[in-house]
């Protein structure tokens, strides 16, 4: 049981993360197509900061300095990378799809052409050991053995996991607090359902935007550098399985509230972790077996999230709560 | 709006829309090509194993990538390469037909993002019934057409699919799109995984691979490419695609089905009230544009010496999504669509280039095409600024500011409203309005969803 | 201290290709009720709108109490004390009332986080001091137009304004619910507070204002005291010359029945009831039908589910004797039906096509405009010319002008000429003179008198009381989805219809 909730939580953590990043966005009237861009691009940088500190010496006692570190420079990275959408989106008015498309075409390329300048092959990891052993939390972190055990309950929350699961959590509090319970907050997502409104109101548009489309960016980043580390063993090869348009799926099954986005993620999660693990592994008691005996093929588990959001969509398209002014450009006129 | 010209009543060619429309694509591509160029210069400065000759070869490919005929020597050779060229014309022919996908989807106010699944469910149906049909002895013309036709119909339902949850639920096709790609990418892996046959186990080193259409005959003929283009894998594929180009023209211009279409694009309320079925309309729409994403993938196959590595679920083939740049650079136009997919063909052979002659990589295309769908966005710039110059010098009209011209009309009335009758609306708000308007249709896109949310 | 709150001097206001505002000047004294007054396009909105930073004026200044201020956003114009409700709410309807309010006008305590429980009581003591009844927990979208409109003076009170500008508040209301804002507004007056009321109402105005201001074509034309003017010369100064408000026409000579109606049921897209209920009435030739009613009682969806832009749930429409319930759009139009819908840019015209594609708009599948699925060009350009010459519609580059370009009142022309065109037996006329200046409205209405003189029916729906008297043969008043009366434009008073209007009396079962 622990192993099956861990492993969910490995494909749960990046996808709530991003789904978030896409929540922040959307709430301000963006559409965030770029999150799969964008994740790619935070995989890549995440890849390049920790081989930056590999390479000026630091070791794997410092783990876990070295991982937050780069986390956050890697959501910086993110910012930057989405003010390309903000920019074509907020100022020069384009159709946010296409903004969109264009960085999910951008951040592959970009990163391909110097994955291929810096290591000349195809996918860049880390320049020695692996994400497991650099940055899994486990009893050697605490000074203790290796194969120190806490007990069951201990354990699941503190051997074997990353860190980032409870950066996660932490983000999808601040971000429901921050929606919910703060000024800014109350504009943004003003800016999302009635601009119009918002600015008759004395609230800058643009900069609520902004402000989303860069929240969403820092978040979408961080969710690229969890991903290659949880997922990928800290590489980049200008793919993240297409977990953009997956936590697109989730936010969009989540209704664009951060508590329902929680739950579908770890429900979306689950089937990730039943397709990837099911066939290869028996692990008794985990239920996870049983379900290899229905017979059913893993590409099935894989197709689930999708087929349920577009079922989740067809009965919830009339009390949907997308934003209402979602990717609509708002113009200040000749203000 | 073209300025008519005094006494013909005529607008001179170069000053068209059309016209400025293909000088603001031309800037896209020059500013992508730059900035592909750029990266090179400043990547080759970076790196100490690039040597300024490099770098200068690196940035001529670039933009000469298709010229190339190798090395001669130590410096690089240019000049007709008709391999290049023919090779160019056949990557095309995917480029073309999804770029059309698009490009008739956007017309009728629907962006389709779900070529790249409608690709895929059109490689699975010619693939697996060309092999079907070829080993069963079919003569290989009638198997030919059945595989052909496969694709095409299998990536029709495909397309209906965001087509139907648009006209009965009105989601937003973008979503529903970006789902059933995912779904079709794991069809299309879960159908040859499934299926051993079709796995090409005989060739050494081809793991993943599906058996290839030449293996049993099923290939489009080659309709006097192979004499043009000798050694290229160019095919009369290329032409099947001009045609049905040309075809997708006379029916979006030419036909009360084309302005139906259009209408439901433009304003889908005002169709439905002209008795236009809406709902019909749009889910006819992208199933037209599934059947064309589906027919590229097809004719791609069909080559047959085209291979197709099925292990696809984590990834999405790179053609659906070209095509958006594809259509955005033609202008929606079907027949600028067949050039444009050609030029973001020509991008790839230069990439292919570089990768073989320089230390650079294939990866510097893809930022380009990257780089001009991202311009898209400046498109507006781009034609504001370019009727200005056009039109500048032509002399005899004050309100040559392209954005005044809308209004002209509206000024004349203002005039005129003394005498009988005058405008009358709100002005500033439907001036906005305008602005607005024309700022959404250059980015290429009719918002038909702004315009249902426009009871506010 | 200046005599006046606030100076607007010599404004001028441009859009490209019209001038808005020309030299308009507007003063409003402390604790007056001052009315603005002018017909659609005069420029009211956009002087307002500078007033209130949304737009920079070219020339002209404002001074607050004699002091020349610079309003460059709604941020500056609250800070002077400046608060408007806008003619299209500006409310955010997934938000409570109460975050409504307090939007743009938060309190915080540290971290910007939201102190609710504080303008919670400011805005029930507001609520309860100034008789502004709402529900501060009721979410935008499930409350009454009405306690919208509530919700936005309380958006004004609680930033503390005190010039307090009502862009056309009654459109929407009810006539209670008008008398009701005029003892609002009449009690702000006496707090001293200054009030500018936008409206083109001569009723009103003699109701509530103590002075006009009136503005024709974005010039300014003067100001009076409201004691010293009555309606014909106020109506005078906002269209420029005596305006007959009487229409001329022959007495109807109904013929036979074309339209009926039996029972027919639209449910609603907003709410849970039916947006028509059970309706049944007929259409004959040669009269002209009208359903008044306040805006949102169902009239447009009557509409929808007579032309078949609805599904209706229930009942029987019968055109000419043919069952068409059921039929579609493009069915019922063949059966003779044509339609001058309710929004010209919603329904009537495809903006972005030229103006010959939009006249062909319900006809290009007949044989004389197409052959075998392939447009016949030319004839559509010759058809295009006739009745651009027919109906005088002006545009910049005659049949391919795209619509979007033209003028609203030319626009409003295109859809007429096509409609009136067809020679069907019935038309169905929606608010066809909305939004348009009085010289278009006469010629509007010229147009369907003569078509009914020539025996068509002509069911028309409108919100105008001016319109509804002036054009029908019979009215119907519509309330709540139901014809709660006929009454004969003849016999009848406005203030009757009002009473029918707001559900206050009703023929039938229940009557008196």
């Amino acid at each position: 049981m622990v192993f099956l909730i861990q492993q969910t939580m490995l494909y749960a953590v990046p996808l709530m993360i991003v789904a978030l990043a896409g929540v922040c966005a959307e709430r301000s009237g963006v559409i965030n197509l770029a999150l799969e861009g964008t994740m790619i691009f935070g995989a890549f940088m995440g890849v390049i900061f920790v081989r930056m500190f590999q390479n000026a010496g630091w070791t794997q006692e410092n783990g876990q300095i070295i991982m937050l570190i780069s986390l956050i420079l890697t959501g910086i990275c993110g910012i930057a990378f989405s003010m390309l959408l903000a920019f074509s989106a907020i100022n020069l008015r384009a159709d946010q799809t296409i903004g969109g498309t264009a960085l999910n075409m951008l951040a592959p390329a970009i990163v391909m052409f110097f994955i291929y300048m810096i290591v000349q092959q195809n996918t860049m990891g880390m320049v020695s050991g692996g994400a497991a052993g650099w940055f899994m939390i486990k009893p050697q972190t605490f000074g203790l053995p290796k194969g120190h055990s806490w007990g069951p309950i201990i354990d699941l929350f503190i051997n074997k996991v990353y860190l980032t699961t409870y950066i996660c959590i932490l983000i999808f509090v601040v971000v429901s607090i921050f929606l919910y319970k703060t000024k800014t907050g109350l504009r943004l997502r003003s800016c999302g359902e009635n601009p119009q409104a918002a600015d008759s109101l004395g609230i800058n548009v643009h900069k609520m935007r902004y402000l989303g489309v860069g929240l969403s960016g820092f978040l979408a980043g961080v969710g690229g550098f969890t991903f290659s580390m949880t997922t990928a063993n800290m590489t980049s090869n200008g793919d993240v399985a297409g977990y953009g348009f997956l936590a697109l799926a989730v936010m969009i099954f989540g209704n664009w509230t951060p508590l329902n986005i929680a739950l579908g993620s770890i429900l979306f999660g689950l089937f990730k972790c039943i397709a990837a693990t099911y066939a290869t592994l028996d692990i008794n008691g985990d239920g996870v077996y049983m379900l290899n005996e229905l017979g059913l093929s893993p590409y099935l588990y894989r197709m689930f999230p999708y087929i349920i959001t577009l079922i989740v969509l067809a009965f919830t398209s009339k009390s949907s709560r997308v934003p209402k002014a979602e990717g609509i450009p708002y113009d200040k006129g000749q203000r | 709006m073209p300025r008519l010209e005094p006494g013909t009543g005529k607008t001179k060619w170069y000053r068209t829309d059309g016209a400025v429309a293909v000088y603001s694509a031309l800037i896209s591509i020059l500013i992508g090509m730059a900035v592909g160029a750029v990266i090179v210069v400043v990547v080759g400065l970076l790196k100490p194993n690039i040597s300024p000759t490099g770098i200068w070869e690196g940035v001529r490919l670039v933009f000469l990538g298709v010229f190339s005929t190798g090395r001669s020597g130590s410096a690089l050779s240019f000049g007709f390469n008709a391999v290049n060229m023919g090779n160019m014309l056949f990557r095309a022919v995917p480029l073309i037909m999804t770029g059309l996908s698009v490009a008739v989807a956007f017309k009728t106010g629907l962006f389709n993002i779900g070529a790249a699944g409608q690709y895929l469910m059109g490689t699975m149906g010619t693939l697996s019934v060309g092999l079907w049909l070829g080993w069963a002895g079919v003569p290989t013309f009638v198997a030919w057409i059945c595989a052909f036709l496969a694709g095409v119909i299998l990536g029709g339902l495909w397309g209906a699919i965001p087509g139907l949850f648009k006209a009965f639920l009105n989601i937003n096709e973008v979503i529903t799109c970006i789902m059933t790609n995912w779904i079709a990418a794991n069809l299309v892996t879960w159908w040859f995984d499934a299926h051993e046959i079709f796995k090409n186990s005989a060739e050494g080193g081809k793991v993943g691979y599906v058996i290839p259409l030449k293996n049993v005959g099923v290939v489009t003929p080659k309709m006097f490419m192979d004499v043009l283009f000798k050694g290229s894998q160019a095919n009369g594929g290329f032409w099947i695609a001009v045609l049905i180009a040309v075809a997708m023209w006379i029916m979006m211009t030419k036909t009360t089905f084309g302005y139906e279409l259009r209408a439901c694009g433009s304003n889908r309320h005002a169709a439905k009230y002209a008795g236009i079925n809406d709902k019909k309309n749009i889910i006819l729409s992208m199933a037209i544009a599934g059947c064309l994403a589906a027919a590229g993938a097809s004719l791609y196959y069909l080559s047959g010496n085209t291979e197709f590595y099925w292990s696809t679920y984590q990834k999405l083939p790179g053609e659906g999504f070209n095509g958006i740049p594809v259509a955005l650079l033609a202008a929606n136009h079907p027949i600028g669509v067949i050039f444009s997919g050609i030029f973001m063909s020509m991008l790839n052979i230069s990439g292919i280039q570089l990768k073989y002659l320089t230390a650079y990589n294939e990866y510097i295309s893809d930022i380009i095409i990257a780089v001009i769908v991202y311009l898209s966005a400046f498109s507006m710039l781009f034609k504001t600024v370019l009727s200005k110059k056009i039109r500048k010098g032509t002399g005899g009209n004050v309100n040559d500011e392209p954005a005044q011209q809308l209004k002209t009309a509206d000024e004349q009335n203002a005039q005129e409203e003394k005498e009988i009758i005058g405008d009358t609306k709100n002005f500033e708000e439907d001036v906005m309005e305008d602005y607005k308007q024309l700022f959404d249709e250059s980015a290429g896109i009719v918002h038909a969803e702004s315009e249902e949310g426009g009871q506010k | 201290m200046s005599e006046y709150v606030i100076e607007m001097n010599h404004i001028r206001k441009e859009f490209p290709g019209i001038v808005a505002n020309d030299d308009i000047t507007l003063q409003l004294k402390k604790g007056e009720i001052h009315a603005l007054l002018g017909e659609n396009g005069a420029g009211k909105s956009t002087l307002m709108s500078v007033l209130f930073g949304l737009y920079q004026p070219e020339a002209g200044e404002i001074k607050k109490d004699g002091q020349v201020v610079k309003i460059d956003n709604p941020n500056d114009a609250t800070a002077l004390g400046i608060g408007m409700v806008h003619q299209h709410f500006k409310l955010i309807e997934v938000f409570t009332v109460l975050d409504n309010i307090i939007l743009g006008a938060e309190t915080t305590g540290p971290m910007g986080f939201l102190k609710k429980k504080e303008a919670r009581e400011k805005v029930i003591a507001l609520s309860e001091k100034y008789g502004l009844k709402v529900d501060v927990d009721a979410k935008v979208e499930d409350i009454t137009v009405g306690m919208q409109q509530r919700v936005e003076i309380l958006k004004m009170l609680y930033r503390d304004n005190d010039i307090l500008i009502f862009d056309e508040p009654t459109a929407v209301l009810t006539p209670q619910e008008i008398d009701e804002l005029m003892e609002i507004m009449r009690g702000f007056a006496r707090e001293g507070k200054s009030i500018l009321f936008i409206t083109h109402k001569l009723n009103e105005i003699m109701a509530v204002s103590d002075r006009v201001t009136v503005l024709r074509k974005g010039k300014y034309v003067g100001t009076v005291n409201t004691k010293d003017t009555n309606k014909q010369e106020l109506s005078n100064m906002m269209v420029g010359r005596p305006v007959q408000l009487e229409i001329h026409k022959k007495p109807a000579t109904p013929g036979d029945v074309v339209l009926k109606v039996e029972n027919l049921t639209v449910p609603s897209k907003i709410h849970k009831n039916n947006a028509v209920n059970n309706v049944s009435f007929e259409v004959h030739a040669g009269e002209i039908l009208c359903i008044a009613g306040i805006d949102g009682n169902g009239q447009t969806e009557l509409v929808y589910g007579i032309t078949g832009l609805e599904k209706a749930s229930g009942g029987k429409i019968t055109l000419l004797g043919e069952d068409i319930s059921n039929a579609s759009i493009r069915k019922r139009a063949l059966a003779g039906m044509s339609h001058i819908p309710e929004d010209r840019h919603k329904h009537g015209l495809i903006l972005g096509y030229t103006l010959e594609q939009n006249l062909v708009l319900q006809k290009y599948k007949e044989p004389q405009f197409q052959n075998h699925g392939f447009i016949k060009f030319d004839e559509v350009r010759d058809y295009a010319d006739k009745l651009i010459e027919d109906f005088d519609i002006r545009s910049g580059q005659g049949p391919i002008t795209i619509a979007r370009s033209m003028s609203g009142g030319n626009q409003q022309k295109a859809i007429i000429a096509r409609e009136l065109d067809r020679d069907e037996p019935l038309l169905v006329a929606v608010q066809p003179t909305r939004g348009l200046d009085v010289g278009a409205i006469e010629y509007i209405h010229s147009q369907i008198v003569e078509e009914r003189d020539q025996g068509q029916a002509i069911l028309l729906v409108s919100l105008e009381l001016e319109e509804v008297m002036g054009l029908s043969d019979r009215i119907l008043v519509m309330y709540e989805g139901e014809i709660v009366g006929e009454v004969d434009p003849k016999t009848t008073t406005p203030e009757e219809l009002g009473l029918y209007m707001s559900g206050a009396k009703r023929q039938g079962k229940e009557a008196e």
